[in-house]
């Protein structure tokens, strides 16, 4: 129990939120899955979105976050 | 009698034109031209080649639509389910944390979510007119209230009048099937890049594949969160729960309100994906059946002018005959 109350800190002060460390922690546990789930679960990793900030009232380029090359 | 009288003058002409003399010919054809323009010659009926097309035009349409229905239909089953299974990750969430739609704070941030293609019916314009609404319920001289769009359809509606209240705008989205990575990695640059107090989600709840329901989700800041459950809000029963490790109440607070934002967020994604597609089965259902209605009276308009043409060209043969022989 300790070891999750010393990190708990540690992933906050590098930035992340709980959902990066969730996310973090859900595709390890995905990784070690075996060989016929591991690629039937693999669909469930894919990202997809283009995402564009707006500053004075104009849209900035998008970045495409996507994790197909 | 008249017609036949006009086929015999028509006969006349011709008779003329193939004179030898050039100037006969020529004299001939000045009343011919000006004959030509009141009816041109060996026209005896309407045209029938514009409605014509513009059946096969609709008989394309309605297969075009027919098909989009098909489609919708398709997917929509699949996505169902995950919108019904996903319901299951927001509720204990309110259970425990409550919902607070009506909390009044100074950063408000509405997420509207919308679809990145049309042809859905009204999906679309209700979860914009919800948000506007909302905005300008939200925002006033010591509050602010921005906004996030997901969809293209959304922004391009939202850009007209509110352009200077957006934040961010995301879309392509719907891509691949939508997955909880997916969504959560959003989350995340949506709770990096904006600064809240409270974030409200404006989706489509599905409720059948003909209705849905414009439905607000409100997700508080882990510091208005604790704000709240001092004042004896709902959120006050988090006390009654043993809580493993050490770490601080606003700690697990915060940790808590970003979970459920991005579950929220997941679900929200979710039903509006399936509002769209039963929206979009029912508003391609509606077309195919306008088309088909709109085909039956075109078929009609078509052959009652086919058996009016035909009924005409019996009637200046049977005429002409007759006024031959008498």
């Amino acid at each position: 129990m300790s070891a999750v109350t010393a990190a708990v800190p540690f992933w906050r002060a590098a930035g992340m939120t709980y959902i990066g460390y969730s996310n973090v922690c859900a595709a390890l546990v995905r990784s070690c899955l075996k060989e016929p789930f591991k690629t039937e679960l693999s669909s469930r990793e894919k990202v997809h979105f283009s995402l564009s900030k707006w500053t004075d009232e104009k849209q900035q380029k998008p970045t495409v976050r996507t994790d197909e090359e | 009698m008249a017609m036949a009288m006009a086929a015999l003058r028509r006969e006349g002409r011709r008779v003329l034109l193939s004179t030898p003399s050039p100037a006969a010919a020529m004299a001939a054809h000045s009343p011919a031209a000006s004959q030509s323009q009141i009816a041109p010659l060996g026209a005896r009926s309407i045209s029938t080649q514009i409605v014509r097309n513009r059946m096969k035009s609709v008989k394309n349409i309605q297969k075009i639509t027919k098909a989009m229905k098909m489609v919708a239909a398709s997917k929509l089953r699949a996505v169902q389910t995950r919108t019904e299974n996903s319901r299951g990750l927001w509720q204990p969430f309110t259970a425990l944390l409550g919902d607070a739609p009506s909390v009044n704070v100074k950063k408000n941030v509405i997420v509207a979510i919308t679809s990145d293609k049309g042809l859905c019916g009204g999906i679309n314009s209700t979860s914009v007119k919800v948000s506007k609404a909302l905005q300008k319920m939200t925002s006033g001289p010591e509050k602010e209230s921005k906004y996030v769009i997901l969809g293209e359809k959304g922004k391009v509606q939202l850009i007209r009048d509110s352009r200077k209240h957006i934040e961010m705008t995301v879309s392509e989205l719907q891509k691949n099937p939508i997955n909880y990575t997916q969504v959560a990695v959003l989350a995340d640059d949506i709770l990096k890049n904006v600064e809240y107090d409270a974030i409200r989600v404006v989706f489509n709840k599905f409720q059948s594949v003909i209705s849905f329901r414009p439905t607000l989700a409100t997700i508080l800041s882990p510091e208005v969160m604790e704000k709240e459950s001092e004042s004896g809000g709902k959120v006050g029963e988090l006390d009654s729960y043993e809580i493993e490790g050490g770490e601080t109440k606003s700690e697990i607070l915060q940790n808590l309100t970003e979970f459920q934002f991005s579950c929220v967020m997941y679900n929200a994604v979710l039903e509006n994906a399936c509002s769209e597609l039963g929206a979009r089965m029912s508003a391609m259902d509606s077309s195919s059946r306008n088309a088909g209605e709109m085909l039956d009276r075109l078929t009609l308009t078509y052959n009652r002018t086919r058996q009016a043409s035909i009924t005409t060209e019996l009637t200046e043969i049977i005429s002409g005959a007759s006024a031959l022989e008498g």
